[in-house]
């Protein structure tokens, strides 16, 4: 029989487990105030909520497919593209209110292109996303011809450049997604279908379920979502660039799966995929803030990911064992 | 010590994280023998017959064949000492011959490293014959009836140099013959000297194949003395561990017009030609028919999972479109699959989401998709109370509850849409006894309030316990209907066969 006290030990293991983001966002907190303390400052903290503000965004939308057991690798492809479509037609006249719409409403589109050839299709998601992703890339960069469309007017850049008091505004953007999706992953049918999908397909058809619809209403939100993260950056840089939002292609993924969205379908929480992104967002703006050079981001970026999907594996090989 | 013993087990446990699988087992098993393991699911039964094959190491205790301790020997190397299990869920490749199956992992090489076939199919048919197994080396596995894939797996186990052969549940899914023949080639392989450990859920045929019985229970083992002489009423109380009250139904004998509740025309699809049949007002209609013969697919095809293709449902002379499941939930059609694991829970889910699932956007709609989580907790907690579902809480994981538990959660969701008919498709399989009745008796309840059944199982002693009429499936057809009024299993099984054997 097992003793209280392995017992005790197996509880605390299990909590930090399922914790273990929000240990390790801590850590590195401290650990960067060790080695520079003006990291504590309103200036640099406040600006990685503005930095983590479109990472987050983007998180929650691989989130919604990592959810299904699914991947979608188009949604910096898919922010990029709506951007530039909302930016154009606002150059060419549209206000801004309806530009900000039309981003949106590209980026739903192309979510549900990207359903139906999924599920209706029966496509891989992996290679059908990543197909999606190269063309609306290449869509980008082939109209902009490599030039960048930039002097957005500032009533557009308010959102993501403008402050209330000395408070930016942007986070506040992060912070009402993100507990929009913390209701609609935990208290309403759409949301516990996705988990349940994801939990267990054939199940969740059997329940009466109708999983087509589920696996497309997901891939309309995360196109959504991609759509409000390409209007947010592009606000945020005052431009759309032709490599718009590269940075964020993989760093998206590990946010989510750091936070705990595990890889094989139908379990996260919103608050993980907070803690990833806030992880993410601290050793990013950290090495900027201790000096390391940009040419070892991508490395940086790399090991991230590594990191993530190693915690991810000894979590479900840890569950397993129990 | 004594060489006479081929498997000796001492004092053998196993546990797994907190639970304790196995508390000191001591078994031995001389060749020639065939030793039977009894004991409701998750008593211990595939983890022992594990440990023996090497699947996983014991936590303490050790085992001995033929002498030598095996504790460090693993899998493969217990197979060449001559220990092979033949799992539940056969193990064979479809997709080559019957040559290639015996002879796979140690395929006769020629010249240059190819294979040499001809070698192999002449030796291959050697032992087929030998064995008594009348198939040519050249057919594919996949064309094999049931009884001759499960025969060759017993002889790709021989060629292997078995001396142990571990049959996990090999009955399963045969006809009485096909059983009887099973039963004769596996005693002319133990006249021989072959042992065998056989593990089945089957009193009956436990007792009339073992030389030794074991009964697992909550991993103790409990011997049974004179196995010829114990009764199926004594062994079931030792495998239950408590006295258990098998459900009693009276029957419902009186159909009248006015009392039908589900007609159907006429249904063909996917092993169903023109098939017609009424359902009256809460009455349990069995279903009997071998795999193929249209008995599953009539439940599948009810509830929308498989297409129709042709016919009409009606529902008090309403018709009824059913597409899929979704359709036959909104329509009062529920269904509980054979197949629980792939077709009944969510592993990541709680108790209490597992039982919601089929009512999030019906009974517990909330406006804007909102979910009322109080309602569904609530008709979490009466199901848990009306089908004794054990668990310390309705936030506890599915997959921390036991197979007879997560089944009554299965069974829970089904009867939370309020079904006007629940289709049960072997909803006993692999559950322990005592759950097994709760959840019979649960369904009669449910069928004295005003819902109707459709009871399908290849558990004859529960059919006729449960069932007040028959029907019998062969090549996508009925072809037999009876009231279940003096009937038993060798009637049951003598009318399909019958009917089987009627080609």
């Amino acid at each position: 029989m097992e003793t209280k006290n392995t017992k005790t030990k197996r509880n605390i293991l299990s909590i930090c487990m399922n914790n273990v983001v929000w240990i390790l966002l801590v850590v590195s907190i401290v650990v960067m105030g060790m080695f520079k303390s003006s990291f504590y400052s309103f200036g640099i903290l406040s600006n990685i909520l503005v930095q983590g503000t479109v990472l987050g965004i983007l998180a929650i939308a691989v989130s919604m497919i990592i959810l299904l057991g699914d991947i979608n690798l188009s949604t910096v492809g898919t922010a990029g593209f709506s951007a530039l479509i909302g930016v154009m037609l606002m150059e060419g006249g549209l206000p801004i209110p309806l530009a900000v719409l039309v981003i949106l409403a590209v980026g739903g589109l192309i979510g549900l292109l990207n359903g139906w050839i999924v599920t209706k299709l029966r496509a891989n998601a992996l290679i059908e996303t990543l197909a999606m992703n190269m063309v609306l890339q290449g869509a980008l960069l082939a109209i902009t011809k490599g030039n960048t469309i930039s002097q957005l007017p500032d009533s557009y850049k308010y959102i993501s450049q403008g402050k209330i008091g000395i408070f930016p505004v942007l986070p506040l953007v992060l912070f009402v997604v993100f507990l929009v999706f913390y209701f609609i992953w935990n208290k309403t049918a759409f949301g516990r279908s996705l988990f349940a999908v994801g939990g267990n397909e054939h199940s969740a058809y059997i329940a009466g379920i109708n999983v087509n619809a589920i696996k497309i209403g997901a891939f309309v939100v995360s196109g959504l979502l991609s759509g409000l993260a390409g209007y947010l950056l592009s606000a945020y840089m005052g431009a759309v660039t032709s490599s718009f939002g590269r940075t964020f292609e993989m760093q998206c993924i590990a946010a989510a799966v750091v936070g705990g969205v595990s890889l094989t379908g139908g379990k996260g929480s919103i608050l993980g995929v907070l803690g990833g992104t806030l992880l993410l967002t601290v050793i990013q703006v950290g090495l900027a803030v201790l000096g390391i050079p940009s040419t070892m981001i991508t490395l940086a970026g790399g090991l991230m990911i590594f990191v993530a999907v190693i915690i991810d594996a000894s979590r479900n090989m840890y569950q397993a064992g129990k | 010590m004594n060489h006479n013993i081929l498997l000796d087990i001492r004092n053998v446990s196993k546990s797994f994280g907190t639970t304790q699988a196995l508390k000191d087992i001591s078994i031995q098993i001389k060749p020639g023998m065939i030793h039977s393991l009894l004991g409701r699911n998750g008593a211990g039964k595939s983890t022992l017959v594990n440990i023996i094959a090497g699947v996983y190491p014991q936590t303490g205790g050790e085992i001995f064949f033929e002498g030598q301790n095996i504790q460090n020997l693993n899998i493969f190397n217990r197979q060449k000492l001559g220990i092979r299990l033949v799992p539940q869920h056969e193990n064979s490749f479809p997709d080559l011959t019957v040559a290639e199956n015996i002879f796979v992992g140690m395929l006769p090489k020629a010249k240059a490293g190819l294979i040499d076939w001809k070698t192999m199919n002449e030796t291959a048919k050697k032992e087929l014959v030998e064995y008594g197994l009348n198939i040519e080396p050249t057919e594919m596995v996949r064309n094999l009836s049931s009884i001759d894939a499960r025969k060759l797996n017993i002889i790709r186990a021989m060629h292997g140099g078995a001396k142990l052969i571990i049959l996990d549940e090999p009955t399963t899914a045969l006809t009485n013959k096909e059983r009887n023949e099973l039963f004769a080639f596996i005693r002319n392989l133990k006249e021989e000297g072959t042992a065998f450990i056989f593990i089945s859920h089957y009193l009956g045929e436990v007792r009339e194949l073992s030389d030794e019985i074991t009964v697992l229970r909550d991993g103790c083992m409990y011997p049974v003395e004179n196995p010829k002489e114990a009764t199926e009423d004594h062994l079931s109380r030792l495998v239950a561990g408590e006295e258990v009250q098998l459900a009693r139904r009276k029957r419902k004998t009186e159909y009248a017009d006015q009392d039908k509740l589900f007609e159907c025309r006429n249904l063909t699809g996917k092993c169903l030609k023109n098939v017609s049949m009424d359902l009256y007002r809460g009455e349990i209609l069995g279903i009997v028919g071998f795999p193929g013969s249209g008995a599953r697919e009539m439940c599948r095809t009810l509830f929308g999972v498989n297409k129709l293709d042709g016919g009409e449902i009606l529902y008090q002379g309403k018709r009824l479109r059913i597409k899929s499941p979704k359709d036959a939930i909104r329509n009062g059609v529920a269904y509980i699959s054979f197949d629980r694991h792939r077709e009944g829970l969510i592993p990541q889910f709680t108790v209490n989401f597992n039982i919601g699932m089929s009512i999030l956007r019906s009974k517990l709609k909330y406006p804007f998709d909102f979910i009322n989580l109080k309602k569904e907790r609530g008709i979490s907690e009466d199901y848990r109370e009306t089908l004794k579902i054990k668990c310390n809480s309705i936030n506890d994981l599915i997959s921390s509850l036991s197979g007879g538990n997560q089944q009554k959660v299965v069974v829970s969701r089904s009867l939370a849409s309020d079904p006007q008919l629940l289709i049960l498709d072997e909803p006993t399989i692999g559950i322990d006894i005592k759950s097994r009745e709760e959840i019979i008796s649960s369904v009669n309840d449910m069928t004295r309030a005003g819902m109707s059944a459709i009871y399908y199982t290849n558990d004859y002693e529960e059919l006729l316990r449960v069932a007040d009429r028959l029907i019998f499936f062969k090549d996508s057809k009925i072809v037999a209907q009876v009231e279940n009024k003096d009937l038993n299993i060798v009637g049951v099984t003598e009318i399909r066969d019958q009917v089987k054997g009627a080609q």
